[in-house]
């Protein structure tokens, strides 16, 4: 039987098909979550055991925070975009990052090791316009300590920077922007804003495995997550370390933290107790050398001990971190699927209309 | 085949597609339930054998001064004795509610002694009881939630269709039966 071809009808019925396919798919993957977020009872943080647990309760900082890069309010995991046009893929800026943090409820905490979590934070933060209100775009640094200092908030009060600037962002009139020209500015017309975190003291449901402490491989890794965007999630592009590797062999960059940093590379030399002699000039004052429960202790990273349950994801449990008491999140998981079905009814739908097309029924 | 047979296949693929994965997910969400239930059980019973293990020192520590309590000393050590692993559920759930009647009972004595509150053994003890049983009481309740959730879950739409084949059946909850608030009728050992 002859096809007949109509490139208008066919184009964006096929097109149907495979968006329908794929809303189809999402849908799916927000049932199997909603599924296991509904299926396992939430613990008590308090009688807690080894396993695959469901938490709920409220976000605690722990050791960092971080400082969103839109509105700049503390959080602990943020997912940031800014593109050219709403309904555009123009992605001008993008960034998700996320750091470790305690979750509370009424009998104790327990401290989340986001690697690798699968994250469900809604919007905030959506608006397009030139310059939005609630628009109050990050000047500093995006980590911050949970606890500063007095002398650390004292520093940060008193110092003066650009207004408007984003670091890391093309064309924001930030002091630290690395392309000057207001991209962001009014001269290039409104762009879309998106961001969603999770702030500190916001309600959260965390599905994961716990274990002891000193069952996880590499705290370090496991207590920040740069998905998209920071200078972590850039290491782990193949090309960026293939460029990291011509240049250390090119000579451009030193082979190792102590060749780059010298002295600085050494632990606990910042705080005058190195773990090990420092090569000082004769006339310098020589420093202490941390004792073994000193070496230790850095050498720990975490002031935690080994015994103490955390929550972290594995291969066996992946971590679900959501925004919300477990009935939101499974309300949102199972909309999800609605969707999913009529992106299955789209698909049918697409493929008659495609299937008439091609057999001549309908033409255009 | 032609254009129209193409859709039609299509579109029937794709249902019972959908119908495949409702059904697959059922039946491991179901899978993963009972595996958990059994999982919060284990739990429960590593609490139960942490305190049954603390019982005889904290009998030992206080029987020489409670010389005229010998009944609650006398139940605690019963109880604990007529605890085992191998009991069904029911039974070790009018078991643990006994023994933690008795145990309140026990520490509400303790109270009347002075020389025993000055015992730091006899206090950490009862901390350490005090908190397997606060530990047994939340996992008790998570195990009870997880059987809710098993049990509502095989009795609907679309599991209660795969629960008939499969021989799922409602789990028995953690739940002390009438007797288990009635005192238990120990007779004192004379001599």
């Amino acid at each position: 039987m002859p096809f007949t071809a109509d490139p208008v009808l066919q184009l964006p019925a096929l097109a149907g098909v495979a968006i329908g396919l794929g809303i189809l798919a999402r849908g799916m993957r927000g049932h199997i979550v909603g599924t296991r977020i509904a299926d396992t009872a939430t613990s008590t943080i308090s009688a807690i055991a080894v396993g695959e647990v469901r938490v709920h309760g409220v976000v605690e900082p722990a050791e960092l925070t971080l400082t969103s890069p839109l509105q700049s309010a503390p959080c602990v995991y943020y997912r940031a975009r800014i593109r050219a046009s709403r309904e555009g893929d123009d992605t001008v800026f993008q960034e998700e990052r996320s750091v470790g943090f305690r979750i509370r409820d009424a009998s104790g905490s327990l401290r989340v090791f986001p690697r690798g979590a699968q994250w469900d934070v809604p919007d905030r933060f959506s608006d397009s316009s030139d310059w939005p209100a609630g628009l109050r775009l990050r000047s500093g640094p995006a980590l911050a300590p949970a606890n500063p200092s007095h002398e650390e908030l004292v520093a940060q009060l008193l110092t003066v920077r650009p207004a408007g600037g984003l670091a890391g962002v093309p064309g924001s009139s930030g002091g630290s922007a690395p392309f000057a020209g207001g991209l962001l500015g009014a001269s290039r017309g409104p762009r879309h804003y998106e961001e969603s975190r999770l702030e500190l003291g916001d309600e959260v449901t965390v599905l994961g495995r716990v274990l002891p402490f000193g069952d996880l491989e590499d705290p370090a890794g496991a207590d920040v997550d740069e998905a998209i965007g920071g200078p972590l999630a850039a290491l782990a592009d193949p090309e960026i370390a293939a460029d990291i590797a011509a240049a250390r062999a090119a000579g451009l960059l030193e082979g190792s933290a102590e060749e780059a940093w010298g002295n600085a590379a050494i632990p606990g030399f910042g705080i005058g107790r190195p773990t090990r002699p420092p090569e000082l000039d004769r006339a310098a004052n020589p420093l202490p050398i941390a004792t073994s429960d000193d070496r230790a202790r850095f050498e720990r990273t975490f002031d935690m001990a080994p015994g103490t349950l955390v929550i972290a994801a594995s291969d066996e449990v992946p971590l679900i971190i959501a925004a919300g008491p477990p009935h939101q999140v499974v309300g949102r998981q199972e909309d999800r699927l609605v969707v999913g079905l009529l992106g299955a009814l789209l698909a049918i739908a697409s493929a008659v209309v495609l299937a008439a097309s091609l057999s001549g029924m309908i033409v255009t | 085949m032609s254009p129209a047979s193409l859709a039609a296949a299509f579109s029937i693929g794709l249902l019972l597609a959908v119908v495949f994965f409702f059904l697959f997910t059922t039946y491991n969400s179901v899978v993963a339930l009972r595996l958990r239930i059994d999982k919060a059980w284990a739990n429960i019973e590593v609490a139960l054998q942490q305190r049954h293990d603390q019982l005889p020192n904290l009998v030992e520590a206080v029987k020489d001064v409670m010389t005229f309590e010998r009944d609650v000393l006398e139940r605690v050590t019963q109880l604990r004795a007529g605890w085992s692993r191998s009991q069904p559920v029911p039974a070790q759930a009018a078991n643990s509610a006994a023994t933690s009647a008795a145990l309140r009972e026990l520490f509400a004595v303790v109270e009347r002694y002075p020389e025993l509150r000055s015992q730091d053994n006899v206090l950490d003890l009862q901390n350490e009881i005090e908190r397997l049983e606060g530990i047994i009481a939340d996992r008790r309740e998570l195990y009870n939630d997880q059987v809710y959730r098993h049990n509502t879950r095989i009795a609907q739409v679309p599991a209660v269709f795969l629960a008939g084949p499969f021989g799922w059946r409602p789990r028995e909850f953690f739940d002390a039966d009438e007797t288990a608030d009635e005192r238990p009728d120990v007779a004192l050992p004379t001599g």
